[in-house]
């Protein structure tokens, strides 16, 4: 495969940091009264979560290209964004902006 | 002795279902219209059940717990998962003793499924049943497969999980007429840099393979090509599952078309079974 071409996947097996940036996106469309909770405050919803405040900061605003760059499972990005009702244009360009920085080969 | 009666695919992609107006009305009709006929040809098949192989997109798996293949023992689940997508509240039957005939044959040929009697099922499911019109008529089995969290199971895995279903079926004792809706792909890519990328040269490729008679060069295609296809094109591995079950039966391309605007290529497709 040529080494120019994006992979499917930035990460092939998920680092901790990805799994905790999961597991976030989960719980909030998964679990009940999570999404309320994490609109209302999502520092607050986000505080006991092992991860950077600087990667928090990406979830908390919706920085969805940072997010998929740092290893974010697509399908619960997707979701998390459908679930906040994201503009699609504003998903959208979020994620082509950070197109020149994806994993490839 | 149990019959397949039928083999099919569709895409699932839940766009069509929550932005229907993305595309244009010519688009929405003509696909609209090949689903319908799928819903057609899946009836006239008279299933006892309908073994949907499909992928679970985080919504009963998560990455404390992400079985490679599971197949679904429940009497009735539960649809859709997803609060966002945009369709009515279904409980879908399912078909226990089935599951349960699936699950032994599986493991005692050296398969190693793990198995759920509760899954919500997602848009993976619902979708292609509701377009059809068959989301309230048939009993289904799901075999949910990992196609959407890395580290994936492998191509050629899944054309020996085909094999593994149609023998499944043969030995199944109950008089049952089983089809098999294999959904999901083609080319797409969800919430990537390429999302709105549709790969018409390997969607079109890998239908011809369905069709060539040569499971190698169709797994290695597949292995090979589909990180050129998109994240979304993974789910090919339950088109493979469908193609290993119909074992050689004659593959024909029932509608596909790109779709740039519903991010996806769309493709319907069946292999002609007939009844043992």
């Amino acid at each position: 495969m040529s080494k120019s071409i994006s992979r499917n996947w930035q990460q092939y097996m998920p680092t901790p940091q990805a799994y905790w940036i999961d597991r976030i996106l989960f719980d909030v469309h998964h679990k009940p009264g999570h999404l309320e909770q994490y609109r209302s405050d999502p520092d607050a919803y986000m505080r006991e979560i092992p991860l950077p405040a600087e990667v928090k900061a990406l979830v908390r605003d919706n920085q969805i290209g940072a997010m998929y760059l740092a290893g974010a499972n697509p399908y619960l990005l997707r979701a998390h964004c459908l679930g906040l009702r994201i503009p699609e244009a504003t998903f959208l360009a979020s994620l082509r902006a950070v197109a020149a920085e994806v994993s490839r080969g | 002795m149990a019959d397949l009666v039928g083999v099919f695919a569709a895409s699932h992609t839940p766009v069509m279902l929550n932005f229907p107006d993305a595309v244009s009305e010519q688009d929405r009709t003509a696909v609209y219209e090949e689903f319908t006929k799928l819903g057609t040809a899946i009836a006239a098949t008279e299933p006892t059940s309908v073994i949907v192989i499909s992928d679970d997109h985080l919504h009963n798996f998560f990455l404390d717990n992400f079985p490679a293949f599971c197949i679904g023992a429940a009497d009735t689940y539960q649809s859709p998962a997803e609060h966002w997508l945009k369709v009515d509240k279904h409980t879908l039957a399912g078909d226990t003793a089935l599951s349960a005939h699936l699950l032994g044959e599986a493991l005692q040929a050296g398969f190693d499924p793990a198995f759920s009697m509760q899954l919500t099922l997602d848009h993976g499911v619902l979708t292609p049943l509701v377009l059809a019109g068959l989301s309230r008529q048939v009993a289904v089995v799901p075999l949910l497969v990992n196609c959407v969290q890395p580290p994936l199971p492998t191509m050629k895995r899944c054309l020996q999980w085909g094999r593994l279903l149609r023998d499944a079926i043969r030995s199944y004792s109950r008089p049952d007429r089983i089809a098999i809706l294999a959904t999901g792909g083609i080319s797409h890519d969800v919430a990537t840099p390429r999302m709105g990328m549709v790969n018409e040269i390997f969607d079109r490729q890998f239908l011809h393979l369905l069709g060539a008679n040569d499971d190698e060069e169709l797994a290695s295609y597949a292995a090979e090509h589909v990180n050129e296809a998109g994240n979304g094109a993974e789910e090919i591995r339950n088109w493979l599952i469908a193609h290993g079950a119909a074992a050689g039966c004659r593959f024909e391309v029932q509608f596909y078309r790109p779709l740039p605007s519903w991010y996806t290529g769309i493709g319907l497709a069946r292999w002609h079974v007939a009844p043992q």
